[in-house]
């Protein structure tokens, strides 16, 4: 897994292994919601780093899905 | 010059102290945090802060201790942005409560790499062996999210906590 990957790689993920999650932007970053669980330090920028993409999934749980996308 | 049973250990487990006074709608609060993080070398080289407690936050930086001041800035950056949303000092502390309360899957991973450092199968590499050590059964995870307008007991210095991280181990050497 290179250093970083693109925002819309991971969006991809993300509809696909968090249907119907949420997506706000704060003053500071992406804040991510699926259901009750938040993650609210998801960086802002294009492109984002593998240990901040790793830390969401874990998060969230969906190791299996998101390695599907080459992202876990 | 680490050993082999050094290099293997992977995630390091480590205590954090952090505090930050933030001023909302209407209110000034003191939050101060006993967290909890994973400390562990990615393979794009960087050095890699995971949380524990709070768990929705990483943050890295090309030596641990700038990886840790770049977890504590995102600490309080996310302060920040709830306290942007919140009306009111509960409504605040309710959220701050609820992030550092959420857990996920590092947690077991940090109390596997705690049992790995206990069991003695394997000394913290440089620059952990440097590190404080300090026992999390003494120091349990916790947060304070206390109100300081219109607070009636005194300030004294006591209220003052020192931001640092340490090595999760048994008791202080």
């Amino acid at each position: 897994m290179s250093a970083s990957k693109d925002f819309a790689n991971i969006q991809r993920m993300l509809t696909e292994c968090l249907p119907g999650h949420s997506i706000r932007m704060t003053d500071h970053f992406r804040r991510k919601k699926f259901g009750d669980i938040i993650y609210p330090s998801f960086p802002k920028s294009k492109t984002v780093e593998v240990g901040h993409i790793r830390k969401l999934i874990r998060h969230f749980g969906i190791q299996e899905c998101a390695a599907k996308h080459g992202l876990a | 010059m680490p050993t082999a049973e050094a290099i293997d250990l992977k995630n390091h487990p480590i205590l954090i102290t952090l505090q930050d006074t933030i001023s909302g709608n209407g209110f000034l609060a003191r939050i101060t945090v006993a967290g909890r993080t994973l400390m562990r070398k990615e393979d794009d080289g960087k050095w890699w802060m995971y949380g524990v407690r709070p768990a929705a936050i990483a943050e890295s930086g090309s030596t641990v201790d700038e990886a840790f001041l770049r977890f504590k800035q995102a600490h309080t950056y996310v302060l920040l942005d709830m306290v942007q949303e919140s009306k009111s000092f509960d409504e605040f502390r309710t959220e701050v409560e609820r992030f550092f309360n959420a857990k996920d899957v590092d947690e077991a991973a940090w109390e596997g790499a705690l049992k790995a450092v206990r069991d003695g199968h394997a000394e913290p590499p440089e620059p952990f062996s440097k590190l404080p050590r300090q026992s999390p059964d003494s120091r349990p995870a916790r947060i304070e999210v206390e109100r300081l307008d219109g607070k009636i007991t005194p300030f004294t210095v006591r209220d003052n906590a020192t931001i640092t991280y340490s090595i999760a181990d048994k008791e202080a050497a």
